[in-house]
């Protein structure tokens, strides 16, 4: 045993480069978030309302695509090669989907920063949802879609590794680590092929002026068909660190290998036939639709359910093997002055909060209250923005100096970064809760309204504001701590006594799981019956109302928005005056 | 596959979870009435709403004893009409569109909150019991303007209401 | 990379304190859902009912 750049120095070196594209994009989308909280709040404005959305769309896209994808192929890259214990098959395969990924990027990136140019006649000022007839200039479309191909053929990267292992290991069980990166990738081909289709048969041929209108409700729908599975896809890498490392860090055993391919399998099969949860408050879309699709989405919770058990009971298992005693005592007994236990198990903790608003959001009818609030900008950075981005920022004190062969540059900066997105989160995450309790709407610049106010029975807007801006600004931050720290410890020198490579034994193994579970044919099948089960009455109830096309309507770019404004605004005064 | 009884329990008592939030759900539909936002209306070309009956005219009608329809059009960055006159004690229905790109139609501070799609018309029926003033705010992003887009919905003392054009 | 005190196998280890936290959080999520339910929700002003007439 040995650190991983040194068993596999070529696939070390992808993991680096797919971290510092997620890094890059992690850094200049926290400075963002930090720009949003004080424009929303009031405490600093230096732009205009109008950039505001161009800065809100790069937040969005760096955050939830960039950053967190490429984070997850590090690691999925890291997971198959270490536990099939072999290479990759071919490395210039392995690069093109990389160099992919980062086209893409690139790509729809430009038109989204033209938007900050007034001057330039570009822009995808549409947010991360590019809700149609909203329209992005055609680079964005076909930027997403490049980046989308290149995690598609990642994934048959790793699956052609698999099966030529398999040809060699005829009798053996699919590793933990292979299984969870296998099922994840299935049903991000079966959810990702939505967006694909929205994209290629109506958004990209329309920006391009080939079609001149497009059905609103059609392309929203693939765009949720795909965009809840996503949310998976950000977070079974982070279920995968809390499997595979929290139990070895806190000093344990995994509890159950069985039931982490159970749930891994559950995901695979109930994460896309959801995606209308998004929709409950859409006209177009009849109740019924709505009531199946919410009892598929509470079923789940039961995988998270779940893996809060297994992963709990194994740090359990780690605390008592460490001395720990009593019902809750042994909770002292974990490695708290560890930064990649303490993250971990803090976005842990966050998640279990998070389970509670995303409850409410499920429920089909109580989410007149909250949808579109900031209510729901509260769940979700306690989702993909705690639970997935403080995983992967505390596996990533582990991860940084195995692919590098160097020494994390200081521990105790790494444990104040963590706590310091805890705290900041909790005063960020708990106001957004509530202001959104109040109805102050999300992707709203300056929700500070002529003709009303929010009315606070407890508290008040204004400390509501305070503690989102002191949120964010301690968010941001642990951005910068966390930078800092890799930068510093990449630039650091070689070590040669470096932690093995090494993940979580099982308390009870993969022999102990049903063959079945390996099935990945027949689980396959059974996502693919179950979506076609949920979506093909909703999208042929939509097309037979309005048409493959939409029922009329034109195109709305949101091309140098903020020059259009100051132009009509200054022809406005001009009449008048 | 030998599961720990500990955990066996906590899946039974998920499993009681996740079907006491659905009967919770069920129970405020059936039971207390919440309705969704449905599919009952056809959907129209949002460039031709001038020629809708309803919405080339966005107005509130009196239609019953204490029932009234309400005909809102979304537009970037508006509500029509504005403001929204109802008296207290009445039953109220709106029917909301969108002229451009998609929008949201939603009562500060209430339940009474939809999302508004170019092309298609969302209904939407609250029981309004005492008068006052609630602000509407639009909560999905619609371009530079959105965060200007705002309404007023007036709820009048019953005996002070007057419809235009209506003894 | 950690001292362990003793070593605990399949057997003989009982998960007790994840079912006691566990227990705990399912209190709290039954008492959150029930208060934002009928407090926040139901009533709440203007709440959606089917169509009349
Ligand atoms: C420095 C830390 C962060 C701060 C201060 C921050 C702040 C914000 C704020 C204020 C909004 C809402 C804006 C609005 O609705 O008007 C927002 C939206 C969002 N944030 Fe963050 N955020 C941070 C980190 C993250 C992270 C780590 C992620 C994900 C990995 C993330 C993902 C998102 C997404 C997906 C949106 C929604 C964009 C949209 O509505 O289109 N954020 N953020
Ligand atoms: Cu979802
Ligand atoms: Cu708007």
């Amino acid at each position: 045993m040995s650190a991983y750049v040194d068993q596999f120095p070529a696939e070390a070196r992808i993991v680096r480069a797919a971290f510092w594209s997620s890094f890059i994009a992690l850094g200049v989308g926290g400075l963002l978030g930090l720009v949003q909280v004080l424009h929303r709040t009031d405490v600093v404005r230096f732009m205009s309302g109008a950039d505001y959305y161009t800065v809100l769309t790069l937040h969005g896209v760096l955050l939830a695509i960039t950053f967190t994808i490429f984070f997850l192929v590090g690691i999925f890259t890291w997971a198959i090669t270490t536990s099939l214990d072999r290479g990759l098959e071919n490395l210039r395969f392995t690069w093109l989907w990389y160099g992919l990924m980062s086209v893409g990027t690139v790509l729809a990136a430009i038109p989204i920063l033209a938007g900050f140019v007034g001057s330039v006649d570009m822009s995808a000022s549409v947010l991360f949802t590019f809700y149609a007839p909203m329209q992005a200039h055609p680079l964005f479309y076909l930027g997403l879609t490049i980046f989308v191909v290149g995690t598609w053929l990642a994934g048959a990267d790793w699956f052609r590794t698999w099966l030529v292992w398999k040809r060699e290991h005829p009798d053996e069980r699919i590793p933990l680590p292979t299984f969870m990166v296998l099922t994840t990738m299935l049903f991000w081909y079966l959810s990702s092929l939505g967006v694909a289709l929205s994209i290629l048969l109506f958004l990209l041929p329309w920006s391009l002026g080939i079609w001149e209108q497009v059905n609103a409700l059609l392309t929203r729908t693939l765009f949720w068909y795909f965009g809840h599975a996503v949310v998976y896809f950000w977070l079974m890498p982070a279920y995968m660190m809390w499997y595979l490392m929290l139990p070895k860090i806190s000093g344990g055993k995994l509890f159950s290998d069985p039931l982490a391919r159970v749930v891994f399998v559950l995901f695979l099969i109930l994460s896309t036939p959801t995606g209308i949860h998004h929709q409950y408050l859409d006209p177009g879309i009849a109740e019924g639709f709505k009531f199946i699709v919410m009892t598929n989405t509470f079923f789940l919770l039961l995988p998270s359910l779940l893996t809060a058990f297994t992963v709990v009971a194994s740090m359990e298992h780690g605390a008592r093997q460490r001395g720990g005693t009593g019902y809750f005592g042994w909770l002292k007994a974990l490695p708290w002055r560890d930064p990649i236990f303490t993250g971990m198990a803090l976005a842990g903790l966050m998640f279990a909060a998070a389970g509670f608003s995303g409850m409410i959001n499920a429920g089909m009818n109580i989410n007149y209250l909250v949808h579109n609030t900031f209510w729901v900008v509260g769940h979700f950075h306690l989702t993909v923005g705690t639970a997935v981005a403080l995983t992967f920022m505390a596996a990533s004190y582990w991860f940084i100096p195995q692919v590098t062969g160097k020494r994390l540059w200081n521990k105790s900066v790494a444990l104040w970064q963590v706590l310091l997105w805890f705290v900041g989160m909790t005063f960020m995450s708990n106001a957004m809760h509530r202001a959104g309790l109040l109805g102050v709407p999300r992707r709203t610049a300056e929700p500070q309204y002529a003709g009303f106010e929010f009315e606070a029975g407890l508290g008040s807007v204004a400390e509501l504001d305070a503690q989102i801006a002191l949120g964010g600004t301690l968010l941001f931050v642990s951005v910068v701590l966390f930078l800092a720290n890799v930068v510093m410890t990449a630039v650091g020198d070689r070590i040669d006594d470096l932690p093995d490579n090494e993940y979580a034994d099982t308390l009870s193994g993969a022999d102990d799981a049903p063959l079945v579970l390996d099935n990945l044919k027949l689980w396959t099948a059974i996502a693919v019956v179950l979506v076609i089960l949920a979506y093909t009455l909703p999208l042929l109830s939509i097309i037979d109302r309005g048409g493959v096309f939409g029922p009329g309507g034109g195109a709305f770019p949101m091309v140098a928005e903020s020059l259009r404004l100051v132009v009509v605004a200054a022809v406005d005064a001009g009449v008048i005056g | 596959m030998n599961i720990h009884t500990y955990e066996k329990l906590w899946l039974a008592a998920a499993m009681v979870l996740i079907v006491g939030f659905i009967a919770t759900i069920t129970y405020g539909s059936v039971g207390v009435g919440v309705a969704m936002i449905d599919d009952s209306e056809a959907t129209l070309d949002p460039n031709d709403l001038g020629e809708d009956e309803r919405f080339a005219e966005p107005r509130v009608e009196h239609v019953g004893d204490n029932e009234y329809e309400a005909y809102v059009v979304a537009r970037q960055f508006i509500f029509q009409p504005n403001p929204i006159e109802v008296p207290a004690g009445s039953t109220v229905t709106f029917y909301v569109t969108s002229a451009d790109v998609i929008h949201s139609f939603s009562i500060v501070g209430t339940n009474a909150n939809t999302m508004v799609i170019p092309g298609e018309v969302a209904t939407m029926t609250v029981e309004i019991d005492e008068p006052g003033e609630y602000g509407i705010l639009c909560n999905e992003y619609c371009g530079a303007g959105h965060h200007d887009m705002e309404g007023l919905l007036i709820v009048h003392p019953e005996d002070e209401f007057d419809l235009e054009g209506e003894e | 990379m950690t001292e362990l005190e003793r070593e605990i196998g399949h057997d003989e280890y009982d998960p007790i304190g994840t079912l006691a936290l566990i227990a705990v959080y399912s209190a709290i999520l039954v008492v959150m859902w029930l208060f934002m339910y009928f407090v926040e929700f139901l009533g709440n002003d203007l709440t959606v009912v089917g169509v009349i007439g």
